[in-house]
């Protein structure tokens, strides 16, 4: 190790600025270290399949004649629709790959910092509990709005570009809207979710496992539940079914559970809120040991 | 006075760590010394505003602890006692990173942040992982955090533990020569009253959440009670009961010799006369300089 004070100390001559987002420099960091991790970039790269096999079905939707060998059996397959964008987004394998990126990029988030004793070093700088929060969130959102948001508006403008005109959005000007309220959706519900969990250990496996295991186990308990007393109102306790209700919602499409829609956003929303109380407890510059 | 604060009561539950702590502490290096569980870390973190006193007022560097939290951490830099860093981080985006947390504008922080980690010693080491340094290399990291964003205040917890006798030393020169020549005011908080005795001009001595003292080292050495080292024949047991009615502190060493904390104002010849009443002779008799140890042992009750 180099011996200390190999150069002298300089005092600085700058002046400290109060932030207007003072949380900024903690989402950019995040957002800069999940890129590291060893399989996070593969995972990110995966997240965008869906939206390049759309892109190909879209294409082959308005070059009909040239793939009539191919569509042959089933037509449905082509018919672009706002139905078609809430298919491919509230589905089970897109979910995943969000979940699966998000889960890289995020079960360390807070887990580590109490791992590592980090929180007393933010909390001893001019944040508040609040910055941090949003900062944390960030990250997430970042790539919540990146795979979703971002691709699936532009495979909008794709569609106009390949139809050559602008029947797809005159029939259906509110698609955009919906694909952001969505995109807003997964982002305030995952992002509090998924900081829950990262609060909710120091391991980062431990975390990744407990965001899968509850993500699923909530599913399949819907389908235990659905199996004993045969009511559609099981699928509340999933999350992903909630998700899809919210979803199905936002594209303007029939709910695919019997039960009004409104039931699943206020369990999200009630996640969100208990979510946001444990963090405030959790989330401490000082760990108190009584 | 740079921090002072009055009548500071903190509880974590039913244990009480502050029982009205009011401390005055100037320019220059302060130490905050006491045993473990005195309430050295809860009087820095009540300090930065991690903890919110239940009763009392303060001020460092005249923002008010309860109320300008962020002008306090914006002048305060702050080395906690656990280890603490960023896995997956190396020590240069660590320190502008936190540089930039303190408001540092991010091109600033990372060129300040390799000035500092060079002053620290980590120069050669700053691209490397965090997760590979060793526990000296992180104390040096946590230092160089603190210092990052030129901080008028320095608050270091226990910055020499875990660290082997060379890797102290280095730290411990390092603070030192914050302290003497960088006008940075550095508030030590330790139980190594070594650490503190080579470092600071003034100390705190804490005890069960109280003031057990606090001024100069000098005046302390000073003040209370005189140091005597004396060597006998004869009984010790009835010397040491007649030494204690005068009010005085006797410890015994196993070799024989005897230090009396006499109380301030006493005569030595008390200390003769006593040993006549005891009949026992007096072979070596020495007025000592107290030590920091010593002044410790006086205050605190603890060898």
């Amino acid at each position: 190790m180099a011996t200390v004070k190999e150069r002298g100390y300089r005092h600085w001559d700058g002046r400290l600025v109060e932030r207007r987002f003072p949380w900024l420099p903690i989402a950019r960091t995040g957002v800069r270290l999940a890129f590291r991790k060893k399989g996070f970039k593969f995972a990110f790269a995966a997240a965008f399949s869906p939206a390049t096999v759309f892109l190909g079905l879209l294409y082959i939707s308005e070059r009909i004649e040239d793939f009539k060998a191919l569509v042959r059996t089933n037509q449905n397959l082509l018919n672009v629709s706002p139905n078609y964008f809430k298919t491919f987004l509230t589905s089970g394998p897109f979910l995943f790959l969000l979940v699966l990126v998000l889960v890289f990029a995020s079960a360390g988030l807070i887990a580590e910092d109490l791992k590592h004793s980090s929180l007393q070093l933010y909390f001893a700088r001019p944040l508040k509990k609040r910055d941090y929060l949003i900062g944390k969130l960030a990250v997430i959102a970042f790539f919540v709005l990146i795979i979703t948001a971002l691709p699936w508006v532009l495979l909008v403008v794709f569609k106009l570009i390949f139809a050559g005109n602008f029947k797809f959005i005159a029939a259906y000007p509110w698609l955009p809207l919906s694909i952001l309220g969505y995109a807003v959706l997964l982002t305030v519900f995952l992002g509090f979710y998924l900081l829950l969990m990262s609060a909710s250990g120091r391991s980062t496996r431990y975390v990744t496992v407990l965001i899968f295991f509850v993500y699923y186990f909530s599913a399949v308990l819907a389908l235990w539940i659905k199996g004993i007393f045969k009511t559609p109102y099981a699928f509340l306790v999933s999350i992903p079914a909630n998700l899809q209700q919210a979803g199905a919602v936002l594209f303007g499409q029939k709910p695919p559970q019997p039960f009004s829609p409104v039931w699943s956003f206020l369990v999200l929303a009630g996640i969100c809120v208990l979510s946001g109380i444990v963090l405030t407890l959790k989330v401490r510059s000082v760990e108190v040991i009584k | 006075m740079s921090i002072e604060v009055r009548d500071l009561h903190f509880r974590y539950g039913r244990i009480t760590a502050l029982d009205g702590v009011s401390v005055r502490i100037g320019e220059g290096a302060v130490g905050l010394l006491g045993p473990n569980g005195a309430g050295k870390s809860t009087l820095l973190r009540i300090l930065l505003g991690f903890l919110v006193p239940e009763r009392g007022e303060g001020k460092v560097l005249d923002y008010d602890i309860r109320r300008e939290q962020p002008q306090i951490r914006r002048s305060v830099g702050y080395m906690p006692e656990s280890d603490c860093f960023i896995a997956g981080m190396d020590a240069v985006t660590f320190t502008a990173y936190f540089g930039e947390l303190s408001g540092m504008p991010r091109q600033e922080a990372m060129k300040r942040a390799h000035e500092v980690l060079f002053y620290v010693g980590l120069g050669e080491a700053r691209y490397r992982l965090l997760d590979t340094y060793s526990a000296g290399m992180k104390q040096r990291l946590k230092l160089a955090q603190a210092l990052v964003h030129d901080p008028k205040i320095l608050f270091l917890d226990e910055p020499t533990s875990s660290l082997d006798p060379t890797g102290r030393m280095e730290v411990l020169d390092l603070i030192r020569d914050i302290a003497a020549h960088k006008s940075i005011q550095v508030l030590l908080s330790s139980h190594i009253l070594d650490d503190i005795e080579s470092i600071c001009d003034a100390v705190v001595i804490l005890n069960h959440g109280r003031v057990a003292a606090q001024g100069r080292m000098e005046d302390l050495r000073a003040i209370r009670y005189s140091l005597y080292e004396l060597r006998i024949r004869g009984e010790a047991a009835p010397f040491r009961q007649a030494l204690e009615t005068l009010g005085g502190r006797v410890d015994e060493a196993e070799d024989g010799l005897i230090k009396v904390y006499a109380p301030e104002g006493s005569d030595h010849m008390d200390i003769f006369r006593a040993a006549a009443r005891a009949g026992v002779q007096i072979r070596y008799f020495v007025k000592s300089r107290t030590s920091l140890e010593d002044l410790f042992a006086g205050v605190v009750g603890v060898d």
